[in-house]
């Protein structure tokens, strides 16, 4: 089998961190879960239905969803509530978040899983369920019940099941499908009993090695669904939609509904153990932790207790970022909370962050060669910097996908795509 | 409405490539320090001279602007690098104020004058190079013959190329024999290696390599300091294109636009016919080599495009050749890559505007 890549640009992530492999384990429960209620700056907040000094129980609803783009959220630890207030999030937007203290005990952990059968279940219980269990796609945060129903309504898609991760550290969904891909594959039936894609695609790494893909694929010729594995190259931005459709000689992205291993796990819980999503798997790495590993950690987690159970960090890490390296957001302080939405934990050591004085362009050329989407960043740049956003507009800025590549190549240092980011939110307000 | 610089401190992406453009600014200067090395072995005392005035100049002139734009730039390394490419276009024998002249020259009127690393339209050494050969002209074509040809320090003698230009073009004999039957001067090492290298190698191909080609590759000939270790020029010019610092476009398309056109129309030297020319000596004699990889490829006034990028590289190997054949001096790459310098706004505008159009239509 071939592994197809997209066409031009990228930036090359043959490294690979090594990390604890093996069973994922329980991180430790939080004393205090700080709950954020909105996933991303899209995200409409729901509406918290628990006051202050209520006693919650484990999974018992906190917020409930207002309708579009909100999503309902539950308490992740049994507990007291204890403070109910907007705070600024690492992604730069606010929130409101509920505070909730450890007290009481379990009604989940520790317990024999529920395991309801869900083939009976047509796709109205199905969306029912996906919906009051506050499940959100773990890649993007909006809420999983409104991207499955949207889908259904448009059939002729394929489901993307993309276990790509392209960046030289989190590796998370892959390990899910090798540690839970029968859950992961049952998920997948599941959100197909929903979405009703034409096929699915199981998209994976070209360095995914045989013992992990045999018996997934065995699992989907099992399961009755039009399953077919493809394998990527290895090749950032390969997970983002874009590149994914152009390595599939697909021209409209939009045809493709990505989901991830992980997030079909959480479903997969939601509908088959009725769970709500208050777990989220996070991997803890960077060159700056002593033990990189992957935890299941609870939401409203702090951050720092997560590193902490990885050994705390070695040397000095110069920044913690939340998610990915090239689309990640830095962490202001070690209590940011763990969301739905949170894939990895990472502390960069300088050695790999490789960061230095920001200098002006030497119109070297790189960034033109790491666009994936065949733009000429420092062109757009210069257009922005002196005050023609239409030129930019017009020399593809609209086109630009925010990955990063630009900046990662960039030798001035310069954050193209920060100013990009910058100049199309200014469009979106003026 | 003008929104406040993000409330973030740093931005996505945390992790960056390798290289930075002082980091590349300062592996292209350690490239050229065997050239410095052999040059200073092959001209002694004035040749380490010539190098360590470039420079200190250099950092002098770029601290100044640094005081004056209240921005600290010596870091970057391109003054370095400037001040060493200037040294490496001086005659052995310039007096000191040439190359400190031509190098503040660079730094404050060409570069820094027009906003300092990235902004400057001509390259700053080139720049300082062609200020030299305008005000000091007899010094920048006094040459010296190396001390292991000559025996002494300090003796003048004519570049190969300027001697080859002065001979009388109806000679039937290859160029480097028509050198040495005016007694052009040939070191014992370029006899003996030449030699060896004829009764091994070429006598069996029923070839015959002249002798003056080893000379002109290890330096022991008249020529700037940067023309003293062709092989050393060459060894950097793979690290720079290896690493990938330069667009190796430009110098592909100028040397193979050059050499093309030597071929086929002659260099204006003896022993020449048409489809015949002797790309050989052309394209080892003189700075040709040094400029098309350190100098026109030189990224900020270079274009960006790759298409473009060997437009302008063939355009600069046109031109030399053009500066050479019938210019009035035997040296002509630097105005070639001057001249190509001035048009690249133009030449890039024309091609986005190109780009554009087609991108309409399909």
């Amino acid at each position: 089998m071939r592994a197809r890549g997209f066409k031009r640009g990228g930036v090359p992530v043959d490294h690979r961190a090594p990390f604890k492999t093996g069973p994922i384990e329980n991180a430790f429960l939080p004393l205090n879960a700080i709950v954020q209620l909105r996933e991303h700056r899209n995200s409409v907040e729901p509406v918290p239905v628990v006051s202050v000094g209520q006693e919650v129980r484990e999974g018992q609803l906190l917020a409930r969803s207002t309708g579009r783009a909100s999503s309902n959220v539950h308490s992740p630890i049994p507990g007291i509530v204890r403070r109910i207030e907007t705070t600024r999030t690492p992604g730069g937007f606010d929130s409101k978040a509920i505070l909730v203290s450890l007290e009481g005990s379990f009604s989940m952990l520790g317990k024999r899983p529920e395991r309801y059968l869900w083939k009976s279940l047509n796709k109205a219980d199905i969306a029912h369920i996906v919906q009051d269990k506050g499940i959100v796609r773990v890649s993007s945060g909006e809420p999983l019940y409104e991207i499955l129903s949207e889908r259904s309504e448009a059939p002729g898609f394929v489901m993307v099941v993309s276990a790509l991760e392209m960046d030289p550290y989190r590796r998370t969904e892959e390990e899910l499908l090798a540690l839970r891909a029968e859950d992961v594959v049952d998920g997948c039936a599941i959100a197909a009993r929903m979405a009703l894609p034409s096929r699915i695609m199981f998209a994976v790494d070209e360095s995914m090695d045989q013992p992990t893909l045999e018996p997934l694929r065995e699992l989907a010729a099992r399961s009755e669904l039009d399953i077919t594995i493809q394998r990527f190259r290895r090749r950032f931005p390969q997970d983002l939609p874009g590149q994914i459709a152009e390595a599939m000689d697909i021209v409209d992205p939009g045809t493709l509904f990505i989901i991830e291993p992980s997030t079909l796990v959480a479903l997969h819980e939601a509908v088959v153990s009725n769970k709500p999503h208050i777990e989220q798997y996070v991997y803890v790495g960077g060159g700056s932790i002593k033990r990189p590993a992957i935890l299941k950690a609870r939401i409203g987690a702090p951050i720092g207790d997560l590193i902490e159970e990885c050994g705390g960090f070695s040397g000095h890490p110069e920044t913690i970022v939340i998610g990915g390296p090239f689309r990640g957001r830095e962490a202001t302080d070690l209590d940011a909370p763990v969301t739905r939405t949170t894939r990895a934990v990472l502390a960069l050591s300088p050695e790999e962050t490789k960061s230095a004085p920001e200098r002006p362009c030497v119109r070297c050329g790189d960034c033109v060669d790491a666009c994936p989407e065949g733009l000429s960043p420092y062109y757009m740049l210069k257009l922005l910097r002196s005050g023609r956003p239409g030129d930019a507009e017009a020399a593809g800025l609209g086109r630009c996908s925010s990955c990063g590549s630009c900046s990662y190549a960039c030798r001035s240092r310069i954050p193209l795509v920060r100013y990009f980011d910058e100049a199309r939110q200014n469009e979106v307000r003026s | 409405m003008k929104r406040s610089r993000v409330e973030l401190r740093s931005y996505p992406p945390f992790i960056h490539d390798w290289k930075t453009s002082a980091k590349a600014a300062w592996i292209c200067s350690a490239t050229l320090v065997p050239v410095a090395f052999w040059s200073s072995v092959l001209y002694g005392r004035i040749a380490v001279l010539t190098w360590l005035t470039a420079v200190a100049a250099a950092l002098a002139a770029e601290a100044m602007a640094s005081a004056l734009t209240r921005r600290w730039t010596l870091g970057d390394g391109s003054a370095v690098l400037t001040g060493l490419l200037i040294a490496a276009a001086m005659p052995p024998g310039a007096p000191w104020y040439v190359p400190a002249a031509s190098a503040v020259f660079a730094i404050l009127v060409v570069k820094a004058a027009f906003g300092g690393l990235g902004a400057n339209w001509m390259n700053p050494a080139l720049a300082g190079v062609a200020f030299a050969y305008a005000n000091w002209p007899t010094h920048m074509r006094d040459y010296l013959l190396p001390r292991f040809v000559a025996g002494v320090d300090g003796v003048s003698a004519a570049t190969p190329l300027t001697f080859a230009k002065g001979l009388a073009g109806g000679l039937d004999i290859r160029v480097m024999d028509a050198l040495r039957g005016a007694s052009y001067p040939l070191s014992s090492i370029d006899g003996a290696v030449t030699g060896f290298l004829n009764d091994s190698l070429f006598s069996r191909l029923s070839a015959r390599l002249p002798d003056g080609y080893i000379d002109l590759l290890i330096g022991f000939k008249p020529g700037a300091l940067g023309e003293s270790a062709l092989v050393a020029v060459a060894l950097g010019s793979i690290v720079l294109v290896s690493l990938r610092l330069i667009k190796f476009e430009i110098p592909l398309a100028m040397l193979t636009a050059f050499g093309l056109l030597s071929r086929i129309f002659g260099t204006g030297l003896p022993g020449e016919s048409f489809l015949a020319g002797d790309a050989m000596f052309a394209l080892s004699g003189g700075s040709l080599l040094l400029v098309a990889f350190y100098m026109a490829a030189d990224p900020v006034s270079s274009p960006v495009g790759r298409g473009v990028c060997l437009l302008y590289g063939a355009s600069i190997g046109a031109l030399s050749f053009i500066f050479r054949r019938w210019g009035a001096f035997a040296e002509g790459v630097a105005y070639a890559v001057l001249v190509m310098n001035v048009t690249v706004p133009f030449i890039e505008k024309a091609a986005a505007s190109l780009r554009l159009r087609r991108g309409r239509v399909a």
